[in-house]
């Protein structure tokens, strides 16, 4: 055990960098945030420290409910995409609100950043002074997350930050709308505010006001939202200074801490509790098409993403979060800067098990990462651009909710395992609206998607998003009002879910005609191309998440709709879709990433994504499979090649009958078919290992294994060793 | 600390406990005897006498075989040492064709063969399909899960791990 030489009293006083430094030396030297060994206060008057807590998570929550109001964007108003959280001086996190929780770190190295840089001299750190910050290397998720800190003061003092977030859903990038998916480098992501301080004295300059306005299509969503954050962080400055008046000085300092320490253990404990040590290992593959694409960047490829998550959870509750063997960075908008990963693994920790409203930074100290630098997931280089970055990560989100999965169902809390998060496909766009001016726009109804399956039961039908607890796919009126779109169908899409004994969630899609706008780029991001980014598990499969988009351009929808013919409101037939048998004009389906310019007139359906199922499907309830066919999620055919389901509808009742013993029958001969369709699985490693050493493999998929092979001797050692190849083979 | 009844833990597990029952049980704090219960639970279930170590799936144990330690189905199929990739020694159907995946997967929303493939892995004893991995052609089995077993027993659950004798 190393001689403890930092004191706590030297977090209190002196330049703020120099506290951060004995903050982290404290916490290296005794294993405890801010070398607090005791929870003293909570210890002499747990009541009170409780009391404490509550007043200040119900002050961000309550900064966040009012401030919703002042925004224009349906994106907060409607689907609540912000946040709003208290630090200490030094920048950790004590409470967050509810809301996009991903931020509980982002903000904290915001304030570290700027504490490093030196911002205590220059610009200074002030009472009423207001910083903002939306760029990815300072510390973010991406650029439309855009940040508002104010420092809190007491008696002259900086005793901690405010901070908030709003998701922007026009960043003036390249494309109208939030993630721009074409950009090769930084540069075509549109505003971007690198850690500023915007105003003085509670007042934004005049000229940051500007800004937003010349360089913005629709400036008032970045203007609104901004006076909405500042007035949720005034909010919160107004009830600090109360709670200090209350509780004292001392306290409010001391207890903050505990707050973080407490965290900290409590989440090595419910590790301890709820986990079973050991290796946990489950690779995300990811895809995204570029080349060719009108509107990518010429620099921009095509990329087939590998991510092989390795977890290792100790038997002191720690977890190791290990991405050796990740592809390197590219010129394409698929990369992730590390505030993003490393914010991905908190939103993902409140859904499992840091949920008790106690979330801060405490879990940071718990939980160690290998993220390679130079990889997608740690570039090296602030230019690269992060426009793609929840295409890339939510897939290896996913594989680590899958990994925890595992944990738990091994430990026995089987009614914890939740296959949640998948990639969310949202519509970027920007043009002339239908006002006739010219805007840009991101409709985020992606926000009430389906989860993937739970253990005990099925996934969460069209109310779940990896990235906000509080789904909400907000109204179809309100998009409308924003789009230049009218809605023909906002729906479930039959036969589109993780199959398993529990099925994943419902997925919808969504189609539209576009309505008084001579041109409307459009853009789909936050999506994978040609592959499912997802899986099941204990014999669960993916869930179909390989884009396509159905066109059909120059419709005669509203000649059709005169004459009262049937027009397209779901999917249909897959193999026939709705869309293309019921209307007019040119139909087309683009797989993978869509990007054109649309106008009146034209109709097209974009589908939305859900996630892996659990178990083998041919042991799901007939009943619930009943049930299914009854709500049209899922049809008399796959009921019967899927689950082993023999069903009819019964016209007289409009309700689905199950023949319960040709049900019995078909299972029992699917389980023996299995048996002779497969085969030994050590048997076709022996023959893949002629292919392999063939490299008959396609080209996307050899370049894929050769830049983790670069990346990671120790992964192409694993490769070679697994099939069994000579020790020098390479790619 | 909270603890319930076997047949409790037995409808949770299988799915079968009303929701407002489960909720309470999901919000409350957590029973630390848990493990021990749901193990009961499972090994009442099957037919075999090798005392389950740990589940690793859900038909899945890490059962004490004599000396040895080894994966085992609920049908009772052996699959060999838990240290080793139980998938190798299941049977296998790969789904790497337009035809087989549009099966389970019609119209447009089957993936692409040539950079994704699914592996069925299914219990040579009962045909069970035990996981399915969707990853690109070429890519090495993925060894899902190998646990701490000692750590886990002696540290976390706080007594020896059982040996054959």
């Amino acid at each position: 055990m190393a001689v403890t030489t930092t004191t706590a009293a030297q977090l209190e006083a002196g330049p703020l960098k120099e506290r951060l430094r004995a903050a982290d030396r404290l916490f290296e030297e005794t294993g405890h945030y801010s070398g607090i060994k005791e929870l003293q206060l909570k210890s002499k008057d747990p009541l009170a420290y409780e009391s404490f807590h509550t007043r200040l998570l119900s002050m961000v929550i309550s900064a966040r409910e009012t401030s919703k109001k002042i925004s224009a964007s349906p994106g907060i108003r409607e689907v609540g995409e912000s946040v709003v959280a208290l630090y200490t001086p030094d920048g950790d996190s004590v409470v967050l609100s509810t809301g996009i929780v991903i931020h509980v770190h982002t903000m904290s190295r915001t304030l570290k950043w700027m504490i490093e840089h030196d911002y205590e001299d220059d610009p200074g750190i002030n009472p009423g002074d207001i910083f903002a910050n939306n760029d990815p290397f300072v510390a973010n998720v991406h650029p439309p997350d855009l940040m508002t800190l104010i420092p809190l003061h007491w008696e002259g003092e900086l005793i901690g930050w405010a901070g908030a977030v709003c998701h922007e859903i026009e960043t003036g990038g390249v494309v109208g709308g939030a993630n721009m998916g074409t950009t090769a480098e930084r540069f075509g992501n549109g505003l971007t505010v690198t850690a500023e301080k915007i105003g003085r004295d509670d007042t934004v300059n005049k000229d940051y006001w500007l800004r937003a306005e010349y360089n913005l299509r629709t400036p008032i969503y970045w203007i609104l939202d901004t006076k909405s954050m500042i007035s949720a962080c005034l909010d919160v400055r107004e009830r600090v200074g109360e709670i200090i008046a209350e509780y004292g000085l001392d306290y409010y300092k001391q207890a903050t801490r505990e707050l973080i320490e407490e965290s900290r253990r409590g989440h090595l404990e419910r590790m301890k509790i709820m986990t079973v040590p050991g290796r946990y290992r489950v690779p995300a593959i990811s895809c995204h098409l570029m080349d060719g694409k009108p509107g990518a960047s010429a620099v921009a490829h095509d990329v087939l993403l590998n991510a092989p998550l390795e977890i290792e959870i100790r038997t002191d509750g720690h977890m190791h979060v290990n991405l050796d063997g990740i592809g390197p960075q590219s010129w394409t908008p698929f990369n992730c800067a590390l505030a993003a990963t490393d914010g991905h693994l908190f939103v993902s920790l409140t859904q499992f098990m840091d949920y008790d409203g106690r979330v801060n930074d405490g879990a940071w100290y718990a939980v160690t990462f290998n993220i390679p630098t130079g990889s997608w997931a740690n570039p090296d280089s602030p230019l690269v651009s992060i426009g793609g970055i929840w295409s890339v990560m939510m897939p290896v989100f996913g594989a680590w909710m899958r990994a925890m999965s595992r944990a738990f169902l091994a430990r026995g809390f089987k009614e914890e395992v939740f296959l949640g998060m998948v990639t969310t496909p949202i519509f970027e766009g920007g043009g002339i609206n239908q006002y006739g001016m010219r805007s840009g726009v991101q409709n985020l109804e992606c926000a009430a998607q389906g989860s993937g399956a739970r253990a005990i039961m099925d996934g969460i039908d069209n109310a779940y998003v990896g990235w906000n607890p509080e789904s909400d796919m907000g109204n179809i009126e309100i998009w409308e009002q924003f789009l230049p779109i009218l809605y023909l169908g906002r729906r479930i899409v039959r036969d589109h879910v993780g199959w398993g004994k529990q099925r994943s969630g419902t997925t919808m899609s969504s189609i539209w005609y576009m309505h008084n706008t001579p041109m409307w780029l459009v853009m789909s991001t936050i999506h994978s191309d040609l592959v499912f980014d997802n899986a099941g598990i204990c014999g669960g499969y993916p869930a179909p998440t390989a884009k396509y988009t159905n066109t059909v351009s120059d419709s005669d929808l509203l000649e059709r709709a005169q004459k009262q013919l049937p027009l397209p409101h779901v999917e249909g037939d897959p193999r026939d879709p709705d869309m293309k048998r019921l209307l007019g004009g040119t139909f087309d389906v683009e797989k993978g990433f869509y990007h054109r310019p649309l106008k009146t007139g034209d109709v097209w359906q974009f589908f939305y994504n859900t996630s892996g199922g659990y178990g083998d499907p041919i042991e799901r309830d007939p009943e619930l499979v009943r049930q299914d066919l009854d709500n049209g999620v899922q049809s008399i055919g796959m009921a019967r090649v899927v689950n082993k389901v023999v069903a009819r509808l019964d016209e007289e009742s409009d309700v689905h009958i199950v023949d319960h013993e040709e049900t019995e029958k078909l299972r029992v001969a699917e389980r023996q078919g299995r048996k002779r369709r497969a085969r030994p699985a050590s048997e076709w490693v022996a023959e893949q290992r002629e292919r392999i050493a063939g490299r008959d493999l396609a080209p996307r998929v050899l370049r894929m294994l050769g830049e983790s092979f670069e990346m990671s001797e120790h992964w192409r050692r694993e490769y070679v060793e697994f099939w069994g190849l000579d020790d020098d083979f390479a790619l | 600390m909270p603890t319930y009844p076997k047949d409790v833990i037995a409808d949770l597990i299988d799915g079968k406990l009303p929701w407002e029952q489960t909720k309470r049980i999901q919000s409350s704090f957590k029973d630390t005897d848990r493990f021990d219960t749901y193990v009961q639970v499972l090994q009442e279930r099957v037919a075999w006498n090798e005392r389950i170590l740990l589940p690793i799936g859900e038909h899945l144990s890490i059962v004490q075989k004599g000396p040895d330690r080894i994966v085992k189905c609920d049908c009772g199929h052996e699959f060999g040492p838990y240290t080793e990739n139980w998938k190798l020694a299941a049977l296998l159907f790969v789904r790497d064709t337009e035809e087989l995946l549009q099966e389970l997967y019609p119209g447009s929303k089957a993936c692409d063969p040539s950079l994704q493939e699914i592996r069925e892995f299914i219990c040579p004893g009962c045909g069970t399909l035990l996981e399915v991995e969707a990853v690109p052609p070429g890519y090495p089995v993925t060894f899902d899960f190998l646990p701490d077993l000692e750590g886990f027993y002696e540290q976390i659950l706080g007594r020896p791990l059982p040996t054959g004798s």
